[in-house]
């Protein structure tokens, strides 16, 4: 990755607003709308950043690419209030569910084969992820799981919170090739063993981050930027912001109050962390991890869990 | 071989190599701008348990507290000043830069060579920045991060208030008797023998350290070391600044005594927070403030754990005494 290439990247900024099919703006009608969606849990093989081939599983929108680890993720997008179907057909070898944590509950699980809809109402703004809950940390580990953005009206992160001018979705998860070879195998996998090898935002590593317009994070000087951490994997993960101090909103959509300006956010295991980031200088920036083994492809420096802020 | 490199270090062990000694409330040496830092990868550290571990750090003259290599020398500035740091990297070295983390700095000052430079061997760049808001912050070298962090190049950044004074946390902020410095770090040993031909790789696969530090020392050394062990009169005022430069969770306990958690980052928090434990994540910097007991010993623990928390790696454990 040479510098040019994502100064250039940070030029398209203006345009670039958030996490494919996560894009979904549009201002909040009076009328709560009613959003299907279909999704496939399948099984497939990753090329990763070193190439090689992971086997993975996903969650599959129609029409969209998949969730799983070196996927880019697709999500759900949609307003507060929306009631929500999603059509889960499962071509896995082992029973799923789909659960939304803070909105479904325990739901029940789909059969290998079959088809099953979970509908919920999406009655509270803020950042969500989904996933599967009957495999414990293990479809997780695998992929299924992604994130679910309810957005408030007139570009707030919820209703009477900080506004924005512009906000970006960052997925956050990784895998450990040991147990997704032991699945693939037909054996078992101990999350006590989990020591994870590949790390993604959005489903991608760096470089690839960098070429990606919905997770570069472009931006103006002066501008309030959202940026929100879905933890869809299973470590904690300290973000570090070069350049930049931010405020943190929210920790699983409750308002955070106790700390002043932050430059490293840690965003624990099953949390979604909202920050607004005041956009206090111009220039190329990176936002990474510093557990920062987890900005390593297999060992590989920075081939991992980093991407760039441009600010113009 | 005359270990040319090292010599500086060895010279000024025990001499006041490291800066300026421990003045005011300060229980470290320090080294103010400008100034300048040189690279070193032929350093070693004596573990409690008598292995011998390589580091690679910067020095001024000495690392940290002018008597070791990892962490490297502090580095003080009043806020509102202009902070100039030189970085010398060695003849024949591979690259090296300085990211100020957390101090906000312009991108041409960031450290990173994908954003700016690196500074190759037999080079030297003076790194110039504002010092911001008064409080605890960060260095650390940005060239190939996972490993040359790991092997001990990193350090920390001070910013006095305006006035310089060394007895509040920040103008108007709380007043403190006696300052302490836990910079939180761990070595995994099978990453400093020299396999890989000093890059990341294959060779730094999986992270699972085996030396749990605070200032670079563990084990029973910690009890020993005047930079670590805190010792102070009853009610006195105890700054204690956290700086986790290690790469997992860590959970940082008083033995028992409760504390007020005052800024994080570099910032005052919105009001001081009362903790027996306080969770610091890698990368983070919290500031503690301990009011010593009536009398007695405790001893003090920092917890490092796994990545996903599920439990605790090691234990890097001190003392606390009432003089």
């Amino acid at each position: 990755m040479q510098r040019r290439e994502f100064l250039k990247s940070g030029l398209m900024g203006s345009t670039a607003f958030a996490v494919s099919g996560l894009t979904a703006m549009t201002p909040k009608t009076a009328q709560a709308a009613t959003v299907n969606v279909n999704m496939t849990a399948e099984s497939t093989f990753k090329t990763l950043i070193n190439g090689a081939s992971i086997f993975v599983w996903q969650f599959k929108q129609s029409g969209g690419s998949g969730s799983g680890p070196g996927t880019l993720t697709s999500g759900l997008v949609v307003n507060e209030g929306d009631t929500v179907n999603v059509t889960v057909t499962n071509n896995l070898d082992r029973a799923i569910n789909f659960v939304v944590p803070g909105i479904t509950g325990t739901t029940p699980s789909v059969s290998p084969g079959n088809s099953r809809n979970y509908s919920f109402t999406a009655s509270s703004a803020g950042s969500y992820f989904y996933t599967d809950t009957v495999n414990g940390e293990i479809g997780k580990a695998m992929g299924l799981a992604g994130p679910l953005v309810v957005n408030a009206s007139g570009n707030r992160l919820y209703s009477g919170g900080p506004t924005f001018d512009r906000q970006y979705t960052l997925a956050l998860n990784e895998l450990d090739d040991r147990l997704n070879n032991a699945i693939y195998n037909g054996q078992s996998y101990s999350m006590a063993n989990y020591e994870p090898n590949y790390f993604f935002v959005n489903g991608m590593s760096y470089p690839d981050t960098s070429n990606d317009a919905d997770t570069v994070i472009a931006m103006n000087t002066g501008e309030d930027v959202a940026i929100r951490f879905i933890n869809t994997g299973c470590i904690t993960n300290p973000q570090h912001f070069h350049g930049y101090h931010v405020n943190i909103a929210s920790r699983n959509r409750t308002p955070e109050t106790a700390m002043g300006e932050k430059d490293t956010v840690l965003v624990n295991l099953d949390e979604c962390v909202d920050v607004i980031l005041p956009v206090a200088q111009s220039g190329v920036y990176p936002l990474h991890t510093h557990y920062v083994p987890g900005v390593t492809a297999n060992g590989t420096y920075a081939n991992g869990s980093l991407i760039i802020m441009s600010a113009a | 071989m005359r270990d040319i490199l090292r010599e500086p270090l060895m010279m000024h062990r025990g001499g006041g190599g490291g800066g300026t000694p421990p003045s005011g409330g300060r229980t470290f040496s320090y080294i103010t701008s400008p100034t300048s830092l040189s690279t070193s990868m032929n350093g070693s550290e004596t573990m409690a348990n008598g292995s011998s571990i390589s580091t690679w750090y910067f020095s001024n003259g000495g690392g940290f507290n002018g008597d070791r290599t990892v962490p490297s020398p502090v580095i003080e500035a009043n806020e509102g000043t202009t902070v100039q740091v030189t970085l010398n990297v060695s003849m024949m070295s591979i690259p090296h830069t300085i990211h100020f983390h957390g101090l906000d700095v312009d991108q041409q000052n960031d450290g990173v060579g994908a954003t700016s430079f690196e500074v190759n061997g037999g080079q030297s760049y003076t790194y110039t920045f504002l010092a911001p808001h008064a409080g605890t912050y960060h260095y650390h070298c940005h060239v190939d991060t996972v490993l040359h962090y790991e092997m001990g190049m990193y350090g920390t950044v001070i910013i006095r208030p305006p006035n310089g004074s060394t007895s509040v946390a920040w103008s108007g902020g709380p007043a403190f008797d006696k300052e302490y410095l836990w910079q939180l770090h761990t070595f995994d040993s099978s990453w400093h023998t020299g396999g890989g031909g000093n890059t990341s790789g294959t060779n730094t696969t999986r992270y699972r350290p085996d030396y749990f530090m605070i200032n670079g020392r563990d084990g029973n050394n910690l009890n020993a070391d005047s930079t670590v062990a805190i010792s102070a009169g009853a009610g006195q005022k105890v700054l204690v600044r956290g700086v986790h430069s290690g790469y997992q969770p860590a959970m940082v306990k008083m033995g028992g005594l409760v504390f007020d958690v005052i800024a994080s980052d570099g910032r005052p928090l919105p009001a001081a927070i009362s903790a027996t434990e306080w969770l610091m994540a890698p990368g983070e910097r919290y500031d503690i403030l301990l009011t010593m007991p009536a009398s007695g010993q405790r001893t003090a623990t920092v917890d490092y754990y796994d990545i996903r928390r599920g439990s605790v790696l090691g234990t890097a454990s001190t003392t606390i005494t009432v003089v």
